[in-house]
């Protein structure tokens, strides 16, 4: 997504417009979920930081919707579109999401994971309706210019796949305004209350809560193993996951724990009888919500 | 504990199969220094306390998250050394004041990585070794500051491409033997090991952690996003770097050098090297082979003087 | 309690004795070795059961002494000038951990250039830190302000690191009557530590110092440590009433020294604070209404009771023993900002910038300092800040320059305006 946010704010900034773009990383590497804004418009912005109320949103990956830690609907209001990289169509995430204004997609990323920044300032360019199909291939260009031609080549492919598919809704999204300042409301200032330190340093008085992060949400790719073709060899791949996410329980059966795989796939290179498989996790995904209420649909 | 020759980890099979190291961590999908951390507590236990610098596995711990059911404690870059001073000290007082029972004592292990060990820390970790401290050090070695993005350390491979060393022939320098350093102050314990190799790291931390005194234990950590391979291929790339001889895996005991694991023949470097994006450029778009002549030269020179 | 003759340095020593210090984590610089030197030798004949360790750096010093603290036991340590510097990363960082313990520095002017004798300019820079500061005007106070220090630092409602602060030569080295107070008797006014909910053991996992994501958790954190030191002025309040109950001597945090009807203040800390006070009497013996306010407490900043003490004084001359550079005194701005808009507050604060690398204050110079201000005043004017500095000091660098080969051509000219 960063690359989409300096493919499209570089293509605004050639045609003629004032702009802000920059990634925002967690502390999580590379894997985690991320996120990249552009601001642009035609005088200076003073505005900074990440945007509160945006005119568009693009998803990269759909399984992030429904992560309230992933803040993906955060501040998305009437007039917001909402561009998803889905197998499933417009209406459905229409009606799931209960979002007032425009829902559109393309398809999933997959595993074509270089384009899709490509394909997502594609289609965001054309929404705007301000930026010319020639100045997205320059800009195309110049932000990828590092990369060997042909990948280049089948980025600007998809770039320009999306800005043509999304010439419907050419102009979709238009200019926001910043909220009037007399009709404000106050933001609800507290006094912070004195605590004690005991209370108040930077401590954690337990061991092992780290395990409330569901860092399965990283995976692209899934492990799964063959049962029938695991040797119980019992410690393979267990001891060798980074992420201590792999047990083996008392019969020596090894169980993925799939809330903090991050699906590194060292267990399935590792497997001494090639028993863990990889599939993608949405298809995985898929055919869990298909068969059962998706994992994790508790919490 | 064991004395020296004996071993609860023989085979693979003794291998702890349930893991103390919470999930759920910020580190890189296929961290090999994760790896290494994860095996390593299993064997410690949780009666540790963790005192670290500022590197990767500080992120280890973010309010309110920590995988470790012992403790930790986060110092600066270049001081945990120090921080494990003061925590073995004050552990010792309040044992000696008889204010706290033998079963609330601790293992106080220090955990950098080599920006801290082979650099900003070295002054600390000299001044820890003169004072005789009974610490265990484990730094996890990816050969940078991979924390910031992988710019050369003084841990960086000869030839290697990092952040700050983008050039044809990659980072000038060479990489800084800690361990002779160490062994050099004939400290209680000295080792190299690598994830990759779970036995023998087991083995290694066992033996170091019935040792008193100060001791380390570096261990490589393969590095899938600084030195680009994918992160699938971890393992490998680390049991590339011992059975090519460019990650010997050795220790320093009793005033002896021994080396510990030996996998037959020596696979030519150029196989570790051309499986990671860091040394692409020795490889492509042409073979440097006068940079590659001097890698495996100097990785032969090592072992003619060894064998 | 025995009366006996001390240096401040002694003074510290006996404080860390006094408080039974567990672990004392050292580093030798000058002014401060004495303290450390008398401690070991302590330990050595079995006077103190302490343990010390010589650390190789300031900076290892003061991440042993929080780490040991964060573990559980009492931990004395003392440094001074460049070491606290040199240790600065981690003097934010132990304070950040919420490590109780005492630190004594002795102050000694920053390099460059290079000198061994004191101002505060050392000391200040860790204001901003999070450790308490207690000033020391004189020896006495300094082994008093280190067992108060302990009740500070260990308190619930603080449970932060304190700084002692005191001259280097001018206590450091100096030998003044002090009264010792009897070991039982400081140990029922401060008894052992008693670490509650916090330490580092087996039965009680612990991430200390973590770090956090974002703002959020970020000004809360630092909020509330701002919030325990603005508790500390209570139990400062509370500490010195047991204090002065126990020992006979009273320590406020704000030291007014015949401030009654005082229309002209001397305001500053330290023991140039008591060569304020000698003019201070001079002063009122020839008939003038001058007083001396001295902070004791610099950290928390004890506002209110200096509005309330300022207030109806005419001027203050603020006496600053340090040099933000580019802005100057540092007291001086931080007594405007209490006192800015409160009405009765004095109508001019006039910054003096004086005893720079222990560069002596003569009584002189102080008659002068309340006569400006007293002029200042009337006339409603505050003049631009004056460095004590005399003529004849600057005919002495000169001289020095001349040898140095320094700026030849300048140096020349102003002899020729000089035979002018």
């Amino acid at each position: 997504m960063k690359t989409a946010s300096r493919i499209l704010g570089t293509a605004f900034f050639e045609a003629g417009f004032e702009v802000q773009d920059a990634p925002r990383f967690g502390a999580e590497r590379r894997g985690a979920p991320m996120f990249a804004y552009v601001r642009a418009d035609r005088a200076p912005i003073h505005e900074r930081g990440v945007i509160r109320d945006p005119d568009l949103v693009v998803v990269a990956d759909d399984t992030l919707v429904p992560v309230a830690a992933a803040g993906v609907l955060v501040g998305v209001g009437e007039r917001t579109v909402l561009l998803l990289h889905s197998a499933e169509g417009p209406e459905l995430w229409r009606e799931r999401l209960a979002v007032a204004g425009p829902v559109l997609t393309l398809p999933p990323a997959g595993e074509a994971l270089d384009f899709v920044g490509a394909a997502s300032a594609g289609a965001a360019a054309r929404f705007v309706g301000v930026i010319p199909r020639e100045g997205l291939e320059r800009a195309i260009r110049e932000e990828l210019a590092e990369m060997p031609l042909a990948l280049v080549e089948r980025n600007v492919e998809q770039g320009l796949a999306s800005f043509d598919a999304m010439a419907p809704h050419a102009g979709i999204v238009c200019e926001g305004r910043a909220a009037d300042a007399a009709d404000r409301t106050p933001p609800d200032w507290v006094e912070l209350p004195f605590e004690a330190a005991r209370v108040s340093a930077p401590a954690i008085h337990a061991g092992a809560t780290s395990v409330e992060v569901r860092t399965g949400l990283w995976r692209t790719m899934r492990p799964v193993i063959d049962y029938e073709h695991c040797n119980r060899c019992s410690w393979v791949c267990s001891t060798l996951c980074p992420d201590s996410a792999i047990r083996v329980e008392a019969d020596r059966t090894p169980r993925i724990d799939l809330e903090h795989c991050k699906g590194c796939m060292i267990c399935a290179a590792v497997c001494p009888p090639h028993a863990i498989g990889a599939i993608p996790e949405r298809e995985a995904a898929a055919q869990e919500r298909g068969e059962a209420a998706p994992e994790g649909a508790s919490r | 504990m064991s004395t020296s020759g004996e071993t609860a980890f023989r085979r693979m099979k003794d291998l702890p199969s349930t893991h103390l190291l919470g999930g759920g961590t910020a580190m890189c999908a296929g961290c090999g220094g994760l790896q290494a951390i994860h095996e390593i507590y299993d064997v410690l236990g949780k009666k540790t306390v963790f005192v670290n610098a500022a590197g990767c596995m500080t992120l280890l711990s973010i309010y309110p998250f920590t995988p470790f059911r012992g403790s930790w404690l986060y110092t600066a870059m270049a001081c945990a050394p120090a921080g494990a001073q003061g925590v073995r000290d004050a552990l010792d007082i309040l044992r000696e004041k008889e204010r706290i029972g033998p079963e609330e004592d601790l293992e106080v292990v220090v955990l950098t990585g080599d920006g801290a060990a082979y650099g900003m820390g070295l002054a600390s970790t000299s001044g820890a070794i003169d004072r005789g401290l009974d610490f265990l050090y484990v730094c996890y070695d990816n050969e940078g500051y991979g924390n910031t993005g992988q710019q050369y350390s003084s841990a960086t491979p000869h030839a290697a491409r990092t952040a700050t060393s983008r050039g044809a022939a990659g980072y000038p320098g060479v990489k800084k033997d800690l361990f002779a350093i160490w062994a050099a102050n004939r400290p209680a314990y000295v080792a190299t090991a690598c994830p990759a190799e779970p036995v023998d790291l087991a083995r290694k931390i066992e033996k170091a952690a019935g040792l008193e005194g100060p001791r380390l234990v570096i261990t490589l950590a393969p590095c899938p996003t600084g030195w680009h391979f994918d992160p699938a291929d971890s393992v490998e790339i680390g049991q590339l770097a011992v059975r090519t001889g460019v990650w010997p895996l050795k220790e320093y005991v009793d005033g002896r050098v021994v080396h510990t694991v030996r996998r037959g023949k020596r696979v030519p470097v150029e196989e570790y090297l051309k499986r990671q994006g860091r040394f692409a450029h020795l490889f492509e778009p042409v073979r440097q082979e006068e940079l590659l002549r001097e890698i495996q030269a100097r990785v032969d020179a090592y072992w003619q003087a060894v064998e | 309690m025995t009366r006996t003759l001390v240096t401040g340095n002694g003074a510290a020593a006996w404080g860390a004795r006094l408080a039974e210090a567990d672990y004392v984590p050292a580093f030798p610089i000058t002014p401060q070795t004495e303290i450390i030197e008398q401690i070991g030798a302590w330990i050595d004949e079995g006077a103190m059961a302490a343990r010390m360790v010589t650390l190789e750096s300031e900076h290892s010093m003061i991440t042993a002494a929080g780490a040991a603290a964060a573990t559980g036991v009492r931990v004395f340590t003392a440094t001074s000038s460049q070491g606290l510097l040199h240790g600065m990363e981690m003097v934010y960082g132990v304070s950040g951990w919420r490590a109780p313990f005492v630190l004594v520095n002795v102050s000694r002017g920053l390099a460059a250039p290079i000198t061994l004798e004191p101002d505060h300019n050392d000391v200040f820079a860790a204001r901003d830190s999070g450790f308490l500061q207690l000033h020391c005007a004189t020896c006495q106070e300094v082994v008093d302000a280190v067992l108060i220090g302990y009740r500070l630092a260990e308190d619930e409602r603080v449970r932060l690191p304190v700084i002692v602060n005191l001259d280097g030569f001018y206590l450091s080295f100096t030998r003044e009557p002090v009264e010792l107070p009897a070991a039982d008797a400081v140990r029922s006014f401060l008894p052992p530590f008693d670490p509650a909910g916090l330490g580092i053991r087996a039965s009680q996992p612990t991430s200390q110092a973590v770090a956090v994501l974002g703002g959020t958790p970020y000004s809360y954190f630092r909020y509330q440590a701002h919030l325990a030191q603005l508790q500390a002025l209570d139990v400062h309040a509370e500490v010195t009433a047991e204090f002065e109950q126990r020992f006979g001597r009273a320590y406020p945090a704000l030291e007014a020294y015949r401030t009654e009807d005082a229309e002209i203040v001397f305001f500053m800390t330290g023991s140039f604070a008591t060569k304020a006070k000698d003019a201070v009497d001079r002063l009122r013996a020839a008939g003038e209404r001058v007083g001396l306010v001295r902070p004791r407490l610099l950290r928390p900043f004890p506002a209110a009771r200096l509005r309330a003490v300022l207030a109806g004084v005419r001027g203050v001359a603020v006496v600053d023993q340090n040099l933000s550079l580019g802005k100057g005194g540092v007291l001086h701005a931080e007594l405007a900002s209490v006192l800015y808009g409160v009405p009765d507050a004095p109508a001019v604060l006039v910054s003096f910038i004086g005893g720079l690398g222990g560069r002596d204050i003569g009584a002189e110079e102080f008659y002068e300092m309340a006569a400006v201000t007293r002029r200042a005043a009337d006339e409603g004017r505050t003049p631009e800040p004056r460095l004590l500095y005399t003529a004849r000091e600057l005919r002495e660098v000169r001289k020095l320059q001349g040898i140095a080969r320094a700026e030849h051509d300048e140096l020349a000219n102003e002899g020729e305006e000089a035979r002018r």
